[in-house]
């Protein structure tokens, strides 16, 4: 390894990185706050980096299933919907205030997730993407036809929430830094907790099954109910950022149930990297980025994403963040 | 030796499709013994050592393991039974370390669901990973890749791997496959040891390997019975020689 | 119910499950001999449909129309197999999954730089249109000729799974693919053919669908998840059970369309759970057919 890195005279870089690199991976959480909290300076405007955040902790919701359960999801949309309108109907037809709708739409997010998880491990492999996306469906149906309580096709209205009062200070989240640094500050406390999750030991678990789901049910791992867990947990955090997208966006598009969602997120976890922390959120960054960039000079996104798609499975599939701690760590 | 059969099959059958796998195999098997499955190619088993483990359900019979019928119990119960089978083909966890492997086999025993706690807390797990390793011989290696394991190596690991839920039957199918005569010398040694604490029931094809442990054997063929006994009597056994003998051993 | 429109919802729903069974068939087919999931499935319908429609302008033909889109959208299939399919086999069963996937957005955003976003017309032949007189009740002629074009592939397909050398190949890589390897098959010419196979079902099911449903880019999107439902019924890799499942679920949406009009996508939803909770591997999955 030495003699070919020599070689390509590559060896500075990667001697030199690799410790810094070994350090971001031992205090991620920190790490990652650190630069989402310098972000909102460097990026473009303040409203997309609110969507990073939330895109962010959607991908990273979906990386657990399946960067590390190793089940490729493609109905998470209906999660991440569902946790924009579970919070965004009692807010915007039933004036709850926001501490209230943002649980309310975690737990609907979790409900969901408990249902349409329990179908989905009940198939394997193949089928459970088809499953995952076909049952999301039904949820984008009834909330397409549910008229009078979501909005159908034009999605759901009002969801507004001025401002958040929290210890006293009454904040307004109209200006878009306090927005952002609130926002934030959930997502942290997320981030927090996501980490706590991989280092358990149901994340060992999880990883044993991804590795040889056969001989971690010969140690006596119950892998079905291992998945069901895993799917509900990966459903509260795509919960977790609809209801915080819902709060964002003052409305809640249909668009965001449709299974053009499911594969965004898919698509923002491949592009930072898989199984790995940093990557969802890398992910999502590059994504909105050029997603921005792109529409602006034209109208067909959609083909530059499918061409990423293609070329991403085809050449990058450990995706940005996943490729650099591979190059590090020979 | 107990008295007391800790496994017992009923007319157990396998089949797949149209294929019969397995059919009408009753036995016994006797707490803190060691006994050894021989018999030719295809006779049945690995598939009979599949049954017993839990990785398929029977076609028909009944299982009993410390009078317990566990015939219809699904895979993930057996470990908890006391129940654990090391794999023909090596079947670990090829990214986790050499230690984690058999953590994580040990975790198993301890806690399944928790989403909150640091792995690192669960100290025992580890102690008890790197006993086996010892036991294995494997104590070296514990930071090594699993893909960088010499072959003989991976094989030692299989076992403790399956001795990490401290199973009352270990079930051990062709633990010498692929080794060299001193590598499988070794691992006879090592099964011995273990059976002094635990029943061992192995699927072996080197006949003269485990003549000289097994308490019993059982010979199957084409599926069924053929015969069982003591290593004399199934050495002396006419069917057995014509049968097994006539092919190279 | 009287006879006649018992009759009546039936063979609608024969007719709309016909397009059902060819969907589905495509996506068994390409499922049990390359285990691949084509996400693609809708947008090669939907290419069906718009090759269709330009061969119909270019051609003043119907019936030259119908025969070109499956030798179109085949031979596109199989372009897309060997040079981006091709390359990840063994690289473990998501990868096909996705790649096509993306696939299809490239497809789909190509239509619509090239044809438009708007839809275009494809009317039926005037020999189809109208209804046929089938004793008990009319029927629109164009539905039966659904019916019809749909048992003849069948038929065709049949033969030549049960009675041709090829058809023996396909039939024993779908049991298993490395005996076949081993036998010295040249396995990636039978890949190449099965998933050009595949697409032009579904491309087949485009054109024939047209004149029901219209020409128009966005067609594809929910055939995507209808196929899956039909194929999760039937048993994924099962051909039987994308006809049984296809036909099923044509019927049942037909029948609950007349009597709950507002869950009539839905009921096919239930039925999918039904078998999910009863019988996952589907009505005529295989048991190891599934991870």
């Amino acid at each position: 390894m030495a003699a070919g890195a020599q070689a390509a005279g590559g060896t500075d870089w990667r001697l030199r990185a690799a410790p810094l690199i070994g350090i971001i991976a031992r205090h991620r959480v920190l790490a990652a706050v650190i630069f989402l909290a310098v972000f909102p300076w460097l990026a473009p405007y303040k409203a997309l980096a609110v969507n990073i955040l939330i895109f962010g902790l959607f991908a990273m919701g979906f990386n657990l299933i399946y960067g590390y359960a190793g089940m490729l999801s493609f109905g998470h949309a209906a999660l991440f919907g569902l946790g924009a309108y579970g919070c965004g109907v009692p807010i915007a037809k039933f004036g709850v205030p926001w501490f209230i709708g943002l649980p309310l739409g975690v737990v609907t997010a979790g409900l969901a997730s408990v249902v349409i998880g329990w179908f989905a491990t009940r198939s394997r492999g193949i089928y459970f993407a088809m499953v995952t996306l076909a049952l999301s469906q039904v949820v984008y149906y009834v909330v397409f036809q549910w008229v009078s309580l979501t909005g159908g096709e034009d999605g759901l209205r009002g969801v507004n929430v001025p401002a958040i009062d929290v210890f006293g200070a009454h904040l307004s989240i109209v200006d878009p830094t306090v927005k952002y640094y609130l926002i934030l500050a959930i997502v942290a406390a997320a981030m927090w907790v996501f980490s706590r999750i991989l280092a358990s030991p149901f994340g060992a678990v999880m990883e044993a099954i991804r590795e040889n789901e056969r001989r971690a049910a010969a140690c006596g791992y119950d892998v079905n109910r291992t998945r069901w867990l895993a799917f509900i947990l990966s459903g509260l955090f795509s919960g977790l950022a609809g209801a915080l997208y819902a709060i964002h966006l003052s409305i809640v598009p249909i668009e965001t149930l449709h299974y053009f969602t499911s594969a965004v997120v898919l698509m923002m976890t491949l592009l930072g990297g898989m199984g790995t922390f940093f990557g969802p959120f890398l992910g999502a960054l590059i994504y909105l980025l050029l997603q921005d960039v792109v529409t602006v000079v034209t109208v067909h996104w959609q083909l530059v994403v499918g061409t990423l798609f293609v070329l991403l499975i085809l050449f990058f599939p450990r995706g940005v963040w996943g490729s650099l701690t591979h190059w590090a760590s020979r | 030796m107990s008295a007391a059969p800790i496994l017992e099959v009923e007319a157990l059958a396998k089949r797949f499709g149209g294929f019969t796998a397995l059919a009408d195999v009753t036995a016994r098997f006797f707490s803190g013994s060691l006994t050894s499955i021989i018999g030719p190619n295809g006779a049945g088993k690995s598939t009979f050592f599949n049954l017993i483990s839990g990785s398929l359900a029977p076609s028909d019979g009944r299982i009993r393991f410390q009078s317990r019928d566990i015939t219809a119990e699904p895979q993930h119960r057996f470990a908890h039974l006391g129940i654990a089978k090391s794999f023909q083909i090596t079947n670990l966890f090829p990214q986790l370390s050499v230690l984690e492997n058999v953590r994580v086999a040990a975790q198993a025993m301890k806690s399944r669901f928790d989403i909150w706690s640091k792995r690192e807390n669960y100290r025992d797990l580890v102690t008890r990973a790197e006993e086996l390793l010892a036991t294995v011989g494997l104590a070296a290696r514990r930071h090594d890749a699993v893909e960088n394991l010499a072959h003989g190596d991976q094989r030692s690991l299989e076992i403790a791997v399956a001795l990490a839920c401290d199973p009352r039957l270990l079930l051990l199918d062709e633990p010498t496959a692929g080794m060299s005569p001193e590598e499988a010398r070794a691992m006879m040694d090592l099964i011995l040891r273990l059976n002094q604490e635990r029943t061992v029931i192995l699927v072996e094809h080197r006949m003269k390997l485990v003549m000289g442990i097994s308490d019993r054997i059982l010979v199957l063929h084409h599926g069924r019975l053929l015969a069982e006994g003591a290593p004399d009597d199934i050495r002396s056994h006419e069917e057995v020689r014509r049968v097994y003998l006539g092919q190279s051993v | 119910m009287t006879l006649d429109l018992f009759l009546l919802q039936l063979f609608t729903g024969l007719a709309l499950g016909s397009i059902y069974v060819l969907l589905a068939l495509g996506l068994s087919l390409i499922f049990g001999l390359l285990n691949i999931v084509n996400f693609a499935h809708g947008q090669f319908f939907m290419l069906g449909a718009y090759v269709g429609a330009f061969a119909l302008g270019l051609l003043g033909n119907f019936w030259l129309a119908l025969l070109a889109v499956p030798l179109f959208v085949g031979a596109l299939g199989m372009l897309a197999e060997r040079f981006l399919v091709r390359p990840l086999y063994g690289r473990g069963i998501d990868y096909p999954l996705l790649l096509t996937y993306g696939l299809g957005l490239i497809l789909l955003d190509s239509v619509r730089i090239l044809a438009g976003t708007e839809g275009i017309p494809f009317p039926a032949p005037d020999v189809l249109s109208g209804a046929t007189d089938l004793g008990l009740f009319f029927f629109p002629t164009y539905r039966l000729f659904l019916i019809v074009v749909t048992a003849l592939v069948l038929l065709a397909l049949w033969f030549f799974l049960e009675k041709t050398p090829y058809g023996l190949i396909i039939r024993a890589g779908a049991l298993d693919q490395e005996i076949v390897q081993v036998l010295g098959v040249d396995v990636a010419r039978v890949w190449l053919i099965v998933f050009g196979a595949g697409v032009a079902l579904a491309g087949l099911a485009g054109v024939l669908a047209a004149p029901i449903r219209g020409v128009f880019p966005e067609m594809g999107i929910p055939i995507l998840v209808d196929a899956f439902v039909v194929t999760v019924i039937g048993g994924m890799g099962s051909l039987l059970g994308a006809v049984v499942a296809g036909l099923l679920v044509g019927v049942t949406v037909s029948f609950t369309s007349f009597y709950f009009p507002q869950t009539a996508t839905l009921s096919i939803f239930i039925l999918m759970a039904l078998v999910l909770i009863f019988r996952p591997r589907g009505l005529f999955g295989r048991a190891g057919a599934l991870g």
